[in-house]
């Protein structure tokens, strides 16, 4: 009856919506919830690309990225062509393509892609920063390191690639070099209470007094950011506890040193209790 | 050296860490809940970080908080696991010598353990794992045949089952705990799920020696 078919094509449409509105959330969001894009993506791509209008690309983009990462090789192709036909000789689609030989593993050819991106464009940026992932995936650390600060001296507001040079110092033990990264992201980013967090926490890792007061100090700051930090609280509390501790410390630094160890424990008890409390509702 | 027994969900727990978080370097602690002496039983795991794991604070915190739920649970700390986030190398990192080293130093006998993430394709015949114990000072390679997987075979199915199903979402590290505290570490609904799984033990059918992997 009629009626029944309306209702139907109704609830295709709002189906319909709600993927479409998904992934550009996910989009915005940049979020690599990879197998969920695909998942959506695919049906998405496969059942209602009539309705998609332009958003139909970077719907396809999106996709294709998602499924490199989930091996999914069949449909990053199927991506990438119909990428290739509408935009054919954009230097964005080249560098998906480089991509999706980075995922095969063929590092030299993807290097030879991202290389001609950047002859034809020197200052093409994600070609770039593709070369250097290449360097990382190949456990290339120390070369990955070096591109990236000749990366950085050109180009010394991008944040993701202070953040990413952190991390590989981090990995390399070199904290004071990580700290200096992560006081790069502190400055340009004064409110952001996961940069202080990360800070003192690799100050704490560097040791000795001078570095623990400062990492007691950041991991202050980071709570003021956002009182719900978790590694912040557990930070100052041991942070403060070890500095009580030093026999370098005189007794008014002790006392205030303890008494910011005490209040951090009082906070952390306080959050257990009230997640357990939400536990058993 | 000593014989190193693994359990089922000491491995299922570890090789879902390494799943969730295919992007990231992951590590853990290897427990037993049997005595000291004789062969080492790892008889459960808790997973710990997938986020800079050479930083000390969490590290630290993380140690102490499962060294006091192990007293109250009548369980040890015998040795400590790690996946590395770039597949094409397994040995040990500076930082896992460091947690290893500090674990040898309460139990003489621990294993360090590298997941080998090259060898986790689905069709994966012997565990993708690598033991380490310490002679003298250093950690040197276990020979393979004192390492065992009872029902190794069952104990694969039952990984594969739960990263088939999406329940290996369910696991949750000290890091996942403390994005939000009301998340168990001690991973007791993942336990149960695995329990579940797990078929009445039968002593002498599927033990995989690493040496000698069983082949039907």
């Amino acid at each position: 009856t009629p009626v029944q078919t309306d209702w139907r094509v109704n609830v295709l449409i709002i189906v319909f919506t709600e993927m479409r509105d998904k992934l550009r959330k996910w989009r915005e969001d940049n979020h690599r919830n990879s197998e969920q894009i695909v998942d959506v993506g695919e049906e998405l791509i496969n059942e209602h690309a009539s309705k998609l209008g332009d958003d139909i690309w970077i719907i396809y983009e999106q996709v294709m990225i998602a499924a490199l990462d989930c091996s999914r090789d069949d449909l990053a192709w199927t991506c990438l062509q119909e990428l290739k036909r509408q935009f054919p000789g954009s230097q964005r689609v080249k560098r998906l393509a480089g991509m999706r030989l980075e995922a095969l593993e063929k590092y030299e050819d993807a290097s030879k892609q991202y290389d001609s991106i950047l002859q034809d464009d020197p200052t093409n940026t994600a070609a770039r920063k593709r070369k250097i992932s290449i360097l990382k995936a190949q456990g290339k650390s120390a070369e990955a390191i070096r591109e990236l600060n000749e990366y950085l001296e050109q180009f010394v507001g991008d944040q993701e690639a202070w953040h990413e040079l952190s991390e590989l110092y981090i990995n390399e033990h070199d904290y004071g070099k990580a700290a200096f990264c992560l006081e790069e992201l502190m400055m340009t980013n004064p409110h952001n209470h996961l940069y202080c967090e990360q800070y003192a926490e690799v100050k704490y890792t560097q040791g000795g007094l001078e570095n623990l007061e400062l990492s007691r100090k950041y991991f202050a700051q980071a709570l003021k950011l956002n009182n719900r930090n978790m590694r912040a609280l557990f930070g100052l509390y041991m942070s403060a506890s070890h500095i009580a501790a030093s026999p370098k410390v005189n007794a008014t630094v002790k006392k205030a040193n303890v008494k910011y160890a005490t209040w951090a424990t009082n906070q952390i008890n306080r959050a257990y209790q009230v997640s357990y409390a939400r536990c058993l509702l | 050296m000593g014989e190193v027994e693994l359990s089922c969900l000491a491995y299922v727990k570890m090789y879902l860490h390494a799943c969730l978080f295919p992007r990231c370097s992951v590590n853990g602690l290897l427990l037993s809940s049997s005595p000291a002496g004789g062969a080492v039983c790892v008889t459960d795991c808790v997973p710990l970080l997938h986020t800079h794991l050479p930083l000390a604070p969490i590290t630290q915190l993380a140690l102490t908080q499962v060294d006091v739920w192990c007293a109250q649970t009548q369980q040890r700390i015998v040795g400590y696991y790690q996946a590395n986030a770039c597949v094409s190398d397994s040995s040990p990192t500076p930082c896992a010598l460091k947690i290893a080293d500090k674990i040898a130093e309460q139990c003489n006998n621990a294993v360090l353990l590298m997941i080998d993430g090259g060898k986790m394709s689905p069709d994966y015949r012997v565990p993708p794992i690598v033991m380490y114990e310490r002679k003298d000072t250093r950690w040197t390679l276990k020979d393979k045949h004192t390492i065992m997987l009872r029902q190794w075979e069952e104990t694969r199915d039952i990984a594969s089952q739960l990263l088939d199903s999406g329940d290996h979402s369910l696991l949750v590290d000290f890091d996942s705990h403390l994005d939000d505290i009301t998340r168990d570490w001690t991973n007791q609904k993942l336990n149960a799920k695995i329990a579940e799984l797990a078929s009445p033990a039968n002593d002498n059918l599927g033990v995989c020696q690493l040496g000698n992997p069983v082949l039907r």
